[in-house]
């Protein structure tokens, strides 16, 4: 006799499965860990080289960058100062917790203040795969049109602060930083919205304050209550 | 492409709920996919279908729904349908707004005979 058996049940992937593991993992350390990002060419590595220059005499921080292929991202970073492993995914469009887990077996977590996580760039995939980490950014620039929160809404949505990078072009691109942020404020998200160029550093101050409000948030959040 | 590996992971579900059911045999397969859950709907209905063939219950149908997704505005309180990506209240204008439905990937639901 035939049988409806309702279930209604989320379904959780082994990616799920690890990310929370990695959570913990970072957790634990008491560490702050940003997963970065865009659609190729966007700025995620000049952010982080501009970060490295900037905060690397007052916090501790590494790196593991995703790419098809190549080291040249991590050589990057390394140049800029900030330790960085290269995560090569053949055709992988997104990062995933396994890989991210491995990457960051070099690293002594405890010793950490910013961990950075530099996704694929893609902005569809890396979306739908949690790697653990504390705070999401998603970087957009201004060549690539003002329309693209609303174009890949799952990326923009789950994203704890917007940048939007090459603030400097923007009027050879003809971009709106109006209709951008109108397109934000659309999705329904209450994030902030950093306007910067990482040639020209304009912008970057609001960038780092934000990094190291985070930090501190995930540090006190951490940190034994003082009873 | 990575509805495959999200395939696999409610077919696990699928075949654990099987196991309480071992007398039974499977007949269709019910999963709703939110909107913004991030999930292709066509893609993991193909992928689904291509585990379900290499199964014990070749014959048994999937159903990929996609569901809409409804956000309430912590403003005023509204619930309303998201339309064409606009997430923000269209009562108040509220950007404070949390999705209460369509940002997931769930097996609703089986049939056995």
């Amino acid at each position: 006799m035939a049988e409806r058996i309702r279930l209604e049940k989320k379904i959780v992937t082994e990616n799920d499965r690890l990310a929370a593991a990695l959570a913990e993992r970072f957790d634990e350390a008491g560490l702050l860990v940003v997963n970065l990002m865009s659609s190729p060419g966007a700025g995620k590595t000049s952010l982080l080289e501009q970060t490295a220059r900037r905060l690397a005499d007052h916090l501790r921080m590494a790196a593991v960058d995703g790419d098809l292929a190549t080291d040249r991202d991590a050589r990057r970073i390394i140049d800029a100062g900030m330790p960085c492993r290269q995560i090569n995914t053949g055709r992988g469009c997104h990062l995933n917790g396994r890989q991210v887990a491995e990457a960051i077996e070099v690293y002594d977590l405890a010793d950490l203040d910013i961990l950075f996580i530099e996704n694929v760039g893609n902005l569809v995939c890396p979306a739908s795969f949690d790697l653990g980490e504390h705070r999401r950014v998603v970087v957009s620039s201004t060549p690539e049109g003002d329309d693209k929160p609303v174009k890949y809404p799952v990326a923009f949505r789950s994203a704890d602060c917007v940048v939007l990078n090459k603030i400097d072009l923007v009027e050879a691109t003809g971009f709106s930083p109006a209709s951008f942020s109108g397109f934000v404020r659309d999705l329904g998200l209450d994030v902030p919205l950093l306007q910067l160029s990482c040639k020209t550093g304009q912008g970057l101050g609001a960038w780092l304050d934000w990094l190291r409000t985070q930090r501190e948030a995930v540090r006190c959040r951490a940190a034994p209550s003082p009873e | 492409m990575h509805e495959i590996a999200l395939a696999r992971a409610v077919w696990r579900q699928v075949a654990a709920e099987m196991e309480k059911h071992s007398d039974r045999r499977l007949t269709q397969v019910h999963v709703v996919v939110g909107e913004l859950s991030g999930a292709e709907p066509e893609s993991l209905e193909f992928a689904l279908g291509l585990l379900v063939a290499e199964s014990e219950w070749p014959h048994a149908a999937v159903h990929v729904r996609k569901e809409p997704v409804v956000l309430v505005c912590r403003t005023c309180g509204r619930e309303y349908p998201m339309q064409e990506m606009r997430l923000r209240c269209p009562a108040c204008g509220g950007a404070d707004v949390e999705p209460v439905r369509g940002t997931q990937l769930r097996l609703e639901s089986l049939e056995v005979e």
